[in-house]
């Protein structure tokens, strides 16, 4: 570590490389914090956490039992141990003793992208509440035709305030803050909508993922989805390479996707285009299907007709990677899958998952550099290597499933929450030097 | 008889340098007509799969052609990653097809082509048998669909236009390809069907029973572990398919991990 410091104040290495090797150095040491503890007041399993975007201090949770939480956890309320460990206890907490609270579990709790003084709940009392944090009073609720499994909204959006909410109602619907009404709704999914991410490159672009296993872009701009994931579509790498080619897959006819089909005005003729990166031979001919509905739909609501899937079961957590380049999916098929956003294609890098769990979407956390992604599986929590896909380490220590993590790339540390109702802390192993004071003389003889 | 029987190694270059001398004598999936430059490299997944090919155990009253578990590739090859691409490159040379099986989540079986290929022939010569009608369906079946649809699912409209390409299609031909084997509905999607290989239903089922013994034969023991080389000697009741298919896939699965030991490999059922 002396000698890194040394190359940098001489100019052999540069500042982002010793930041860098530095913090990945204190990833790979990562353990249960032996100095800090998040005191929990949740009664019912934690279903999601979340740091602040802008300051990287206040940690927010949501839980089973109606009540969301804030903690700082940078600042300990109090001292334990001798002044070695820090308890950061919560510093605000809503549950259905307030008069306005949310009556059933709260799936999911997000601050507000701009700044921390507004946070969104949505919740299974099928409604979503905006709080005012230093008041702690509802400013807005949109009531919701179904249970609300996740909320999300843009950290890149300027020019709108878009709450996007899935619930298990198959529409994905827009709120707006500014006006307290609904922006508009997006159909394409088959059954409910489970998990919902904004591109981190597009303040426009929206991803969510389905129960029904399928993963759709959206432009929010625009009617229907502009891409649907689709696992067969694969590419043997990171980037397709550069001289692919889009070949028209005529053999099979499929529904063209977004606003690319210059005969759809007839609906008559489907074509599609595989973005594939094998040497698929085009067969002789093109097969033209009539549609068996007579239903004349507008050109961008034929991605509903397309019925490809991401997973071979529901789509449970879904991460776009700080770069906006790629995206994780997992599935309730325990399988997670990496997928080029540029290409649409499955980079098929096998991640060793073994069983993870089903019937609750997980939220995943991805390290900024995006060499590492953090996946709860089951009890534990296991990071994965990026592109090889190798468990890297695992992390155990919750005695129930775990449901959400949260990286801070600020101090290289991991909030877990999960069933049995504890946020956990795994830190960067700093060794504790006892204290040279004169020990307390403990004995209980007389001298 | 088979190569490798007396002790089993994970590793898979011991297992390559032993089973493919063998192989090449053998010459299990390899034309002989196959241009030295075609045959000259192998990827690991292909030995791996030739190996498994060769050591399928023979099972009595169902005549069917051997086929590989994606699992058990996982579990001799490291990388599974580089499993996952050679599989996608090998399917796209259309050398295998991969069939999404119906025991569990995410089982599919692998298979050669050409054993595919016989394996649908032997079902029509058995279906001529019977005298039943409409058998150029197969045909069709084989030329145009197989050959253009390498994904493992097929929608009911993509089935009809590109059967129509062999003659006109009737409804009785679906019913047909039904009932021979080849396509099967599950019950996720209604409007899909799914390859599938044909006449494999009871080894489906001892493969989900002899799977579920071997977990619980295991989790009886007081450490819930076995020597491999015990292990290996063992019969299963309730399953045709001999032990070591079924090691191999639960390794490969993640349900049981290896451990060497001075005296050998320890199987152990692992605790997520």
């Amino acid at each position: 570590m002396w000698k890194e410091i040394e190359r940098r104040e001489s100019g052999k290495i540069r500042p982002h490389l010793f930041a860098s090797r530095l913090k990945s150095r204190r990833v790979a040491s990562m353990q249960l914090s032996n100095s800090k503890d998040i005191v929990s007041p949740h009664r019912g399993s934690i279903n999601s956490l979340q740091v602040d975007l802008t300051e990287g201090r206040y940690l927010l949770s949501a839980a089973s039992d109606a009540s969301v939480a804030v903690y700082d956890v940078q600042q300990p309320q109090d001292y334990e141990g001798g002044g070695l460990i820090a308890k950061h206890k919560s510093i605000l907490v809503l549950d259905k003793q307030h008069e306005e609270g949310h009556k059933y579990a709260v799936s999911s709790a997000v601050w507000y992208p701009i700044d921390t003084g507004l946070f969104i709940t949505g919740s299974y009392d099928n409604s979503i509440k905006v709080w005012d944090t230093n008041t702690t009073q509802m400013v807005m609720n949109f009531k919701m035709p179904g249970k609300v499994y996740t909320t999300a909204m843009s950290p890149l959006a300027t020019s709108h305030m878009l709450i996007a909410a899935g619930t298990e109602d198959v529409q994905v619907r827009l709120c707006d803050i500014a006006s307290g009404a609904f922006a508009h709704t997006l159909s394409g999914h088959h059954d409910g909508v489970m998990t919902a991410q904004w591109s981190a490159s597009n303040e426009w672009v929206l991803i969510t993922g389905g129960c029904d296993g399928a993963i759709r872009f959206w432009d929010i701009r625009r009617a229907g989805c502009f891409r649907v994931l689709d696992q067969s579509h694969s590419q043997l790498g990171r980037r397709p390479p550069v001289l692919s080619r889009v070949t028209a897959k005529a053999s099979t006819s499929k529904v063209l996707l977004g606003g690319q089909n210059t005969s759809a005005k007839t609906g008559m003729a489907l074509r599609k285009l595989s973005y594939s990166n094998g040497t698929k031979q085009a067969s002789a001919g093109k097969i033209l299907a009539k549609t068996s509905s007579k239903q004349r739909l507008h050109p961008g609501m034929m991605s509903i007709r397309d019925r490809a899937t991401a997973h071979y079961g529901a789509v449970t957590g879904l991460r776009v990677t700080e770069d906006g380049m790629y995206l994780l999916s997992t599935g309730s098929d325990s399988r997670l899958r990496l997928w080029d956003i540029k290409s649409g294609c499955n980079t098929l890098v096998n991640f060793e998952t073994v069983r993870l769990q089903t019937n609750k979407a997980i939220q995943l956390a991805i390290s900024p550099d995006s060499s590492h992604v953090f996946v709860p599986c089951m009890a534990s929590v296991k990071a994965f290597d990026f592109w090889s896909g190798k468990t890297f380490m695992t992390f155990r220590g919750h005695y129930e499933n775990v449901n959400c993590c949260w990286f801070s790339s600020r101090d290289q540390e991991l909030y877990t929450a999960g069933n049995d109702r504890q946020i956990l802390v795994w830190s960067p192993f700093v060794s504790q030097e006892m204290e040279e004071e004169a020990a307390l003389d403990r004995d209980c003889w007389s001298d | 008889m088979a190569p490798g029987r007396s002790r089993k190694r994970k590793i898979e270059d011991e297992e390559e340098e032993r089973e493919a001398p063998p192989l090449a004598s053998s010459g299990s999936a390899v034309d002989p007509d196959e241009s030295l430059e075609q045959s000259l490299t192998f990827s690991d997944t292909l030995v791996a799969l030739q190996i498994m090919r060769a050591q399928f155990p023979r099972i009595e009253k169902v005549s069917i052609k051997p086929f590989v578990l994606r699992s058990q590739l996982y579990s001799s090859v490291m990388d599974r990653t580089q499993v996952d691409r050679e599989l996608e490159t090998l399917r796209r040379a259309k050398t295998i097809r991969i069939f999404k099986l119906n025991t569990g989540q995410d089982d599919h079986a692998v298979m050669f082509l050409d054993d595919y290929i016989n394996q649908i022939d032997s079902v029509v010569k058995k279906m001529e048998e019977k005298k039943l009608l409409n058998l150029e369906a197969f045909d069709w079946f084989k030329i145009h669909v197989i050959d253009t649809r390498l994904e493992p699912n097929i929608s009911h409209d993509d089935l009809c236009s590109l059967l129509s390409l062999g003659g006109r299609v009737k409804e009785e031909h679906v019913t047909l390809l039904i009932n021979g084997g080849v396509i099967v509905r599950q019950l996720i999607d209604p409007g899909m069907y799914w390859f599938a290989i044909p006449s494999i239903g009871s080894v489906l089922k001892g493969l989900s029973q002899g799977r579920k013994e071997l977990l619980g034969l295991l989790s009886r023991k007081r450490y819930k572990e076995e020597m491999m080389a015990t292990l290996e000697k063992k019969r299963l009741r309730l399953s045709p398919l001999d032990i070591r298919f079924h090691l191999r896939d639960l390794i490969g699965s993640g349900h049981l991990k290896t451990v060497s030991t001075p005296s050998g490999l320890v199987v152990r059922v692992s605790k997520d």
